[in-house]
């Protein structure tokens, strides 16, 4: 996929960048208003990330004169503005997503591939790796066309493995994925290991390889043997 | 109590008692100057009995007058100086009944000898005219009470009329809309100065809040950034090669304190918009619906800590804002969670009137401070600040927020109404 990454944090949008490039994505990066607009003008992204106070100009008003020219990207608003008012009208403005910072750059790309998903494969949600697919509008698992049943948490962490192939995911990125960053818990997210280890048995008995790791301490990682 | 109501009540209690004063002393003066007249008349009438008895030696005729009557009667010796005025009943012959009157007694001398003599007039027309003026007076009152009565109703009421409009347009003032509290027009000089304040105020305020609001969102941004780098970059670094277990522990770390930091950064940020209003986007929530959310929500957690967990659910609407409700019920739960003893059991439930949501936990002293900033047990691993914000949402919404401890169970209600 094509992606633009308009966040004039140099650090931030280095960051980013280093995490989506590889799996034949392509990642560019603007650093102030009047580069973005540019290269929003000249070119389609299958997803922009969008901070909102930029150097030059407001997010929102790329956003507007995105939509103005009619252009079919997908726009993810990455911002430290907390406030509903600004998550209300990147929405209204026609953004797909608002995630606030700081967030891991593991939901940041679970965010992005859901909206490149939605936007490319209109009706035909398909999510495949090896024998393993996923109907992600039906919510169903199929290993070598055998369905698997996983719950609902289940079935989101699989999701959200397979967005980040090859990534280590941490423990702290999924159980925020999972019941939301607001819900204060407690730091111990050893409760996420037993939704792990339930995931690995229905996989694995429904005949896939085991393509899960764990990470000392961290998290856990989901790669091709 | 309304202003015009209270003036109305001094002003015709006021009246009131100064006319039936005013009346009271009126009839007393007037009764007065009649008696004296009467008086003076009936002393007129001595001396010529005196004169004529002196001139011709005999008693005049104890003829009736009209309206007056006269009789002799020999006095005691000893009775030397007797005058006295006195009231008394005069019977009127014409008319053949008792009239009220008034009464002089007098001693005429006559060869030698005391005569009693009693002159008595009728007090009737005196009577008469003391109770037209009363009549008078009375009427004069009931007039002016009816007059300041209606004046107070209408003239008042239109007067202040310009004073409840402003009210009426302050109290539908908000500082996150743009509308002006406006003019009011009034020759009033008091209103308008109080429409000039009150415009000059509301000025100042959406200033200030625009401020704050600019601060906040400044303050945000600052600190969420360098936040934002940290966390990407612990992202970025984990992903570069295979860690030791020792390396994997001291990432962990990290990276719980950078959680606690945003989190922390975030429930300050929370707490200064809830107490300075900046949350709005109130909507009519299923409180029954989201409580049963929240408890599936903490599903794992409760299964972890080997908790029971007791719902008795009644339906309920509220009236907030969706994103404070929700931390409303999360800081709860986790609280009722984190409080916990192993194996515990945790109750909520939820009637019209409030949301209670208990649990086990260990005895500990009440503190007043449980509700404040930063106040948490020393064994708590939460940042103190849960219940702080339970309590400004409480707040917010006029709802109450309480603790009780029964038995080692610790209770949190929640009372919707006041």
């Amino acid at each position: 996929m094509k992606i633009l990454v308009i966040e004039d944090e140099q650090a931030l949008s280095e960051s980013i960048l280093a995490y989506f490039t590889g799996e034949g994505n392509i990642c560019e990066h603007a650093y102030d208003f009047e580069s973005a607009l540019e290269k929003i003008e000249l070119y389609a992204y299958d997803c922009i990330l969008l901070d909102l106070g930029l150097p030059g100009g407001e997010g929102l008003d790329l956003l507007s004169r995105l939509k103005a020219r009619n252009k079919k990207d997908g726009v993810l608003i990455i911002s430290a503005r907390h406030s509903l008012d600004d998550r209300l009208s990147g929405l209204d403005l026609g953004a797909d997503d608002y995630l606030v910072k700081p967030f891991h750059l593991s939901e940041l790309k679970a965010r992005v591939s859901a909206i490149v998903r939605r936007k490319n494969f209109d009706g035909d949600n398909l999510i495949k790796f090896n024998e393993i697919t996923i109907d992600v509008a039906a919510m169903k698992v199929t290993v070598d066309d055998k369905l698997v049943v996983l719950t609902k948490k289940e079935f989101d962490l699989l999701v959200y493995f397979l967005s980040n192939k090859g990534k280590v995911v941490t423990k702290n990125a999924m159980a925020e994925h999972l019941w939301g960053d607001e819900m204060d818990l407690s730091d111990d997210f050893d409760f996420i290991y037993t939704h792990m280890k339930n995931l690995k048995k229905k996989l694995s008995e429904g005949g896939a390889k085991d393509y899960v790791r764990s990470v000392y301490g961290i998290g856990y990682k989901f790669a091709d043997v | 109590m309304k202003l015009t109501t209270y003036y109305n009540r001094v002003n015709i209690i006021t009246s009131i008692v100064v006319l039936i004063a005013t009346g009271v002393i009126y009839y007393l003066f007037i009764h007065l100057i009649l008696t004296n007249k009467l008086d003076k008349d009936l002393a007129v009438e001595e001396e010529e009995i005196q004169q004529y008895t002196r001139t011709f030696q005999k008693l005049p005729l104890p003829a009736s007058y009209i309206d007056q009557s006269v009789s002799y009667r020999k006095a005691p010796k000893d009775s030397v100086t007797v005058r006295d005025f006195s009231y008394t009943t005069y019977f009127n012959p014409k008319e053949n009944e008792e009239e009220p009157g008034r009464r002089l007694i007098t001693i005429v001398e006559l060869k030698g000898e005391h005569i009693l003599v009693t002159i008595t007039k009728s007090r009737v027309e005196s009577e008469d005219l003391v109770r037209v003026i009363l009549l008078i007076t009375l009427g004069v009152t009931i007039i002016l009470l009816g007059c300041l009565f209606l004046i107070n109703r209408f003239v008042l009421n239109r007067l202040w009329q310009p004073f409840y409009n402003i009210l009426k347009r302050m109290k539908v003032f908000e500082v996150t809309s743009s509308e002006h509290v406006g003019i009011e027009p009034t020759r009033i000089d008091e209103f308008n100065e109080l429409t000039q304040s009150v415009n000059a105020m509301a000025e100042r305020v959406r200033y200030d809040y625009k401020e704050l609001k600019s601060f906040t969102d400044n303050a945000s941004h600052e600190m969420m950034t360098p936040l934002a780098v940290i966390n990407s970059k612990l992202d970025s670094l984990v992903q570069t090669d295979v860690f030791t277990e020792q390396q994997g522990a001291l990432l962990e770390d990290i990276y719980q304190a950078t959680g606690r930091l945003s989190r922390l950064h975030q429930s300050l940020l929370l707490l200064a918009k809830i107490e300075n209003n900046l949350i709005g986007d109130i909507q009519a929530i299923d409180l029954k619906e989201l409580v049963a959310q929240k408890a599936r929500q903490f599903e794992e957690l409760l299964e972890r800590d080997g908790l029971k967990l007791e719902v008795i659910l009644c339906e309920k609407t509220i009236n907030m804002s969706r994103y404070l409700a929700d931390i409303l019920l999360n800081n709860l739960f986790s609280n009722a969670v984190r409080h916990n003893i192993k194996g515990g059991k945790i109750i909520v439930e939820l009637s019209n009137v409030k949301l209670v949501i208990g649990n086990t936990g260990k005895d500990f002293e009440t503190k007043t401070k449980l509700f404040d900033r930063f106040s948490k047990s020393n064994e708590s691993d939460g940042m103190g600040l849960g219940l702080a914000i339970s309590k400004q949402v409480c707040n917010l919404y006029g709802y109450q927020i309480d603790y009780e401890q029964v038995k080692k169970m610790h209770y949190f209600s929640i009372f919707f109404d006041r």
